[in-house]
């Protein structure tokens, strides 16, 4: 029990966090306590748990991908294309997660081959896929997506879960074993926590950001996806911004910006909060621009414990001996 | 650990304290809205130069939604507001070109279908009048300063009046400042907002609420529950369409119940996730209205998942809304139809070059399209006439 805490201190805490935020909610408005409202809020998670535990892989390696949001338009609109012009929908989501590793490839490219920084890089990709997004459908949506594409995604099981929030699942549980149970894995912290020597013990860093960033255009592209299917349409304009819900959702999970540290249960959980407090705001029926002052001051109110962590420890440890 | 748990604890409760203020807030707002003095209306309703007279008598009308920034200029509660047809029943139909004027055009990004059809417009009076139109656009609807640069760059090319829809309420105002010194007619087309233009033309988006709200109350024999989603809100229609339709439920003392607002950033998916969570929290929804097509068409796909009979209306008027219509999804929309505001702008332009008195606002043509108007000539449902132009 005691190693199960020490393990996973991060995630439980932000568990029940999370836990609490939805007490407060119902004791607000009882009707957040529906097995629909919890529809509601696994449904809204998916979008910002599949870009975040995305960009957690770039984070862990000391990078960032503020690219996300347009590679999640891009794939939209490809894959939206594809479908309309009566491709195969199967065929059309792999041609989706190729754009998707691709972009993320090139993101890989630039930031190991061109040693450009992390941030930089993206910003440069962030404004260059958008301009693609915008050229190639000349600024109008696709439209009319069909529903045999649509209900591969958007389709519900018994209880009214959609198979998209079992994507999501499948794509954590993916990326918690390849975090915690593979070499790639040990790599890409190692990589992270301190780049050189992971060098000098025989890491090969140049392919461990690749697969950092090729992960996180993979799970945008999926994200990319999921939109589709739920809309049933894709613009250039979409996910404008969503980077920085992604960020906070790693963050507010335990991944340290600094690279390292996070992991995929701690974003998932940051992801789940965050959809608790935006739809707890909208079933109390509080302003729209309260949910921003209140998701700031958590992200803030996380990463402050982070930074006490070593502080809350010396001090026990001081009053212990006392 | 258990400093830990206390940590959370406490942070929570920081969360409940805003949570609770938020509500607090919400409320207060909406007794401003009620009951706004006189003195903020005065304020707010500052007229660009030319017309300042006209517009210290009386200043009641309709309350001043957000009165929190004073000196805001608006169109939409203008005392000397006109639109076209009065205009030309004033000043006569003919409007006099002359060939020699040269007029520059600076819109928001062509990306956006609005704007591409603002240009088809200005283009169209192009063509009837004969006159050299210079047409400039920004790359996205966030180059603020890119949007300056233009505007700034006609006026040094000596054109003889500007037509501007500014990307924000503020990000064109020393280029008309330096426009008005150089003695360049400036015509603020749709928002932003420019206060120290000479007039402005564009569509009523306080009306355009009003509208809304109007078909809703018939569609549903004035009762049952409404909400509503809003955008962005530094935009003014934004808070001009929500404005107009609230204003409408209480001063027809409509049995509609308007039970939730929330903003979504003009965002689709946005629009649909709030929808989704509506849904479920209020079984007895009716009608959702929302500040533009785009989220619209967004609450529509809650809607359809969920099969509830909710009325969803939007604004704008955009291809993708009107095939939405037809195929019996979207409910209705309300267009306010920019091939023909670019026309009246270029009219209401040429007019005031040749010397004719403009107000200091005129309404464009606006219109709620639904299923028995979906498919008829936008000219006849809005009664358009073609200027009359005399060279």
């Amino acid at each position: 029990m005691k190693a199960i805490y020490t393990k996973y201190k991060r995630e439980i805490l932000v568990f029940l966090a999370t836990i609490i935020l939805g007490v407060v909610f119902t004791v607000l408005n009882p009707n957040f306590l529906m097995w629909r409202t919890m529809l509601t809020i696994f449904q809204q998670m998916v979008l910002n748990g599949l870009l975040a535990v995305g960009i957690m892989f770039t984070i862990l390696t000391g990078g960032i991908d503020l690219s996300i949001g347009c590679t999640f338009a891009i794939v939209g609109i490809a894959v939206a294309n594809c479908c309309v012009r009566g491709m195969n929908p199967f065929l059309a989501i792999i041609i989706g997660l190729a754009v998707g590793v691709v972009l993320g490839a090139f993101n890989g490219f630039l930031v190991t081959n061109l040693k450009l920084q992390p941030f930089i890089a993206t910003l440069g990709t962030m404004s260059l896929y958008r301009g693609i997004a915008y050229v190639v459908t000349g600024g109008a949506p696709v439209t009319n997506v069909p529903d045999s594409f649509r209900n591969i995604f958007n389709g519900q099981m018994p209880g009214g879960i959609r198979y998209y929030v079992i994507v999501m699942v499948v794509v954590f549980i993916i990326a918690h074993v390849i975090l915690s149970k593979t070499r790639t894995g040990d790599y890409l912290y190692a990589v992270g926590g301190n780049e050189e020597a992971a060098k000098l013990s025989g890491v090969n860093v140049r392919k461990t950001k690749y697969i950092a960033y090729i992960a996180s255009g993979a799970c945008t592209a999926v994200a990319g996806l999921v939109m589709l299917a739920s809309l049933g349409s894709a613009e250039a304009t979409a996910g404008i911004g969503y980077e920085t819900n992604a960020i906070a959702a790693a963050a507010i999970g335990g991944t340290s910006m600094a690279g390292g540290r996070g992991t995929a249960l701690g974003t998932f959980f940051g992801a789940l909060l965050l959809a608790v407090l935006k739809v707890g705001m909208v079933v109390i029926n509080v302003d729209s621009f309260w949910q921003y002052v209140v998701t700031g001051l958590i992200i803030v109110a996380a990463s402050y414990f982070e930074f006490m962590k070593g502080d809350l420890a010396a001090f026990a440890a001081r009053h212990k001996k006392a | 650990m258990k400093k830990k748990v206390l940590a959370v604890l406490l942070a929570t409760a920081m969360v409940f304290t805003l949570t609770a203020c938020g509500s607090n807030g919400g409320s207060s707002n909406s007794k401003n809205d009620g009951g706004s003095s006189s003195s903020q209306t005065e304020e707010s309703n500052e007229e660009p130069a030319g017309d300042a007279e006209e517009s210290t008598d009386g200043t009641e009308e309709e309350p001043a939604e957000d009165a929190g920034s004073t000196g805001e200029f608006n169109p939409d509660q203008a005392e000397d507001a006109m639109t076209i047809e009065e205009v030309r029943e004033k000043n006569g139909v003919e409007v006099p070109v002359d060939s020699g004027k040269k007029l520059g055009v600076v819109m928001k990004s062509l990306s956006n279908e609005f704007w591409r059809t603002l240009q088809e417009g200005y283009e169209q009076a192009a063509a009837d009048t004969g006159l050299s139109i210079d047409i400039q656009a920004t790359t996205d609807e966030g180059d603020e300063t890119g949007q300056q640069t233009m505007t700034e760059a006609l006026t040094t090319q000596g054109v003889d009046a500007l037509l501007m829809s500014p990307i924000s309420d503020s990000n064109l105002t020393s280029a008309v400042e330096s426009a008005n010194d150089a003695d360049v007619l400036t015509v603020n087309v749709n928002d932003g907002l420019i206060a120290e233009a000479n007039h402005y033309v564009g569509p009523n988006a306080y009306q355009n609420g009003q509208l809304a709200a109007e078909w809703i109350s018939g569609k549903l024999g004035d009762e049952g529950q409404v909400a509503i989603v809003v955008g962005m809100a530094k935009a003014f229609a934004a808070r001009e369409r929500t404005a107009g339709f609230k204003d409408w439920v209480s001063d027809n003392n409509s049995k509609l119940e308007i039970v939730a607002e929330q903003n979504a950033d003009w965002d689709r998916q946005k629009a649909k996730e709030l929808a989704n969570t509506w849904i479920t929290q209020y079984p007895d929804l009716k009608a959702i209205f929302c500040n533009n097509d785009d989220m619209a068409l967004g609450v529509v796909e809650a809607v359809e998942e969920s099969n509830a009979d909710i009325l969803v209306v939007g604004v704008d008027g955009i291809g993708e809304a009107y095939e939405s219509i037809r195929a019996g999804k979207l409910d209705a929309t309300v267009d306010s139809f920019p091939f023909y505001m670019a026309q009246v702008a270029v009219e209401c332009t040429l007019r005031s070059l040749a010397g004719q008195e403009l107000p200091s606002a005129v309404a464009t043509p606006q219109a709620l399209i639904d299923s028995e108007n979906v498919d008829t000539d936008a000219a006849e449902i809005i009664n358009w006439t073609a200027p009359t132009y005399t060279k």
